[in-house]
């Protein structure tokens, strides 16, 4: 992880609002080493809750590259209809790209139930390193911490890309029935700053626990 | 706005997020593409913009001003037929026929991509484009069929 002078210096240059698909959000890091662990496995907890729920996992699948269709919108948990395959490419390039449907609209669009969301940005997988769909909590957190499976991100980087992305913020904001995931776009950004601010704890860390 | 369709410049006076397909069809009478679902399950709407297939009734007009936008009008013509529109004839593909601009549009993208497709990717690309009176194998067929035209040519 990356030292605290730097999360200090940025404290400043980040406690401005960012915008994100119409939600501003704050980018604000608690000192390195300021939050405990007991706080920082709390945030985690909420992280794990937001990672794990259908508006975020459906679309952070594995190496079978398939969308999936689960939630309370959905019934049983299915791969996503009309056979779609996003292949490597994770936009469905190889096949019907996610574009098809999941058209780039500037402002937004298809708040209607059953239609194809849309966002100001390419629809896309995320890369198959960050696989959450039927991962548990222990192997998401270890993969979030991880510099190999992050795409080398520190927490600050982790929280400003939540900030920045249409399509996570989307996430919060689904339309059409989706029940949205869980707390705010903000409250997720401020437990991820605070679980690396603690030393992205884990709950099976060596000497650890829930202490 | 100014909107491409089959090489044709056009204008047309309409809100930025009317859906594309209603532009096509009510203001340039532009009737090939058929509205199905609306919703983007169907693909009856389907029609290529910037080479892909797209399903128009998911594109605001205000996102396709500067995109070349292709219609089953501007695929081939009836003097030069494009191969999938020749296949689809030579195979009798169509029953009552309202899905099939779109499965049409939808196929020669998919030839574009792809120029021998398998079984396996024929209903991975088609998946999205429903035909209620089930002409899937003739479809398969008319794939087939235009993919080795293709070829040949």
């Amino acid at each position: 992880m990356k030292g605290g002078v730097r999360g200090a210096v940025l404290v400043l240059a980040l406690a401005l609002p960012m915008q994100a698909a119409g939600e501003e959000v704050v980018i604000e890091p608690p000192v390195n080493g300021s939050v405990s662990r007991e706080d920082g496995l709390a945030a985690w907890e909420r992280i794990y809750d937001v990672t794990s729920h259908p508006r975020c996992a459906n679309c952070h699948v594995g190496p079978d590259n398939l969308p999936m269709w689960s939630g309370p919108s959905y019934g049983k948990a299915r791969p996503h209809g009309m056979n779609i395959d996003a292949g490597e490419s994770r936009v469905g390039a190889e096949y019907v790209p996610c574009q098809t449907c999941h058209a780039f609209s500037e402002t937004g669009g298809n708040m209607g139930a059953h239609a194809a969301p849309q966002v100001a940005d390419a629809w896309h997988l995320a890369p198959v390193e960050m696989q959450w769909y039927g991962k548990s909590s222990v192997e998401i957190c270890q993969q979030l911490r991880d510099p190999e499976g992050n795409g080398g991100q520190d927490y600050i980087e982790l929280a400003e890309h939540l900030g920045h992305g249409p399509l996570v913020s989307w996430g919060w904001d689904p339309g059409g029935g989706r029940e949205p995931a869980p707390y705010s776009l903000q409250a997720h950004i401020d437990d991820m700053l605070a679980w690396g601010a603690a030393g992205f704890p884990c709950e099976d860390d060596q000497g650890g626990g829930d202490e | 706005m100014k909107l491409t369709v089959n090489g044709v410049e056009h204008e047309a006076d309409v809100e930025p997020e009317m859906p594309l397909l209603w532009v096509l069809r009510d203001e340039l009478q532009i009737r090939g593409p058929k509205y199905g679902c609306g919703i983007a399950q169907c693909g009856a709407c389907t029609v290529q913009m910037d080479g892909i297939a797209v399903r128009s009734c998911q594109i605001a007009a205000g996102d396709a001003e500067g995109a070349e936008v292709v219609t089953i009008e501007g695929l081939g013509t009836p003097e030069s037929l494009h191969a999938v529109q020749a296949a689809w004839i030579e195979h009798q593909v169509a029953q009552c026929g309202y899905c099939q601009s779109g499965q049409i549009m939808q196929a020669a993208y998919l030839l574009d991509m792809m120029p021998e497709p398998t079984d396996e990717d024929i209903d991975k690309v088609m998946g999205g484009n429903l035909c209620r009176c089930g002409t899937y194998p003739r479809i398969r067929a008319a794939i087939k069929a235009a993919s080795a035209a293709m070829k040949g040519a």
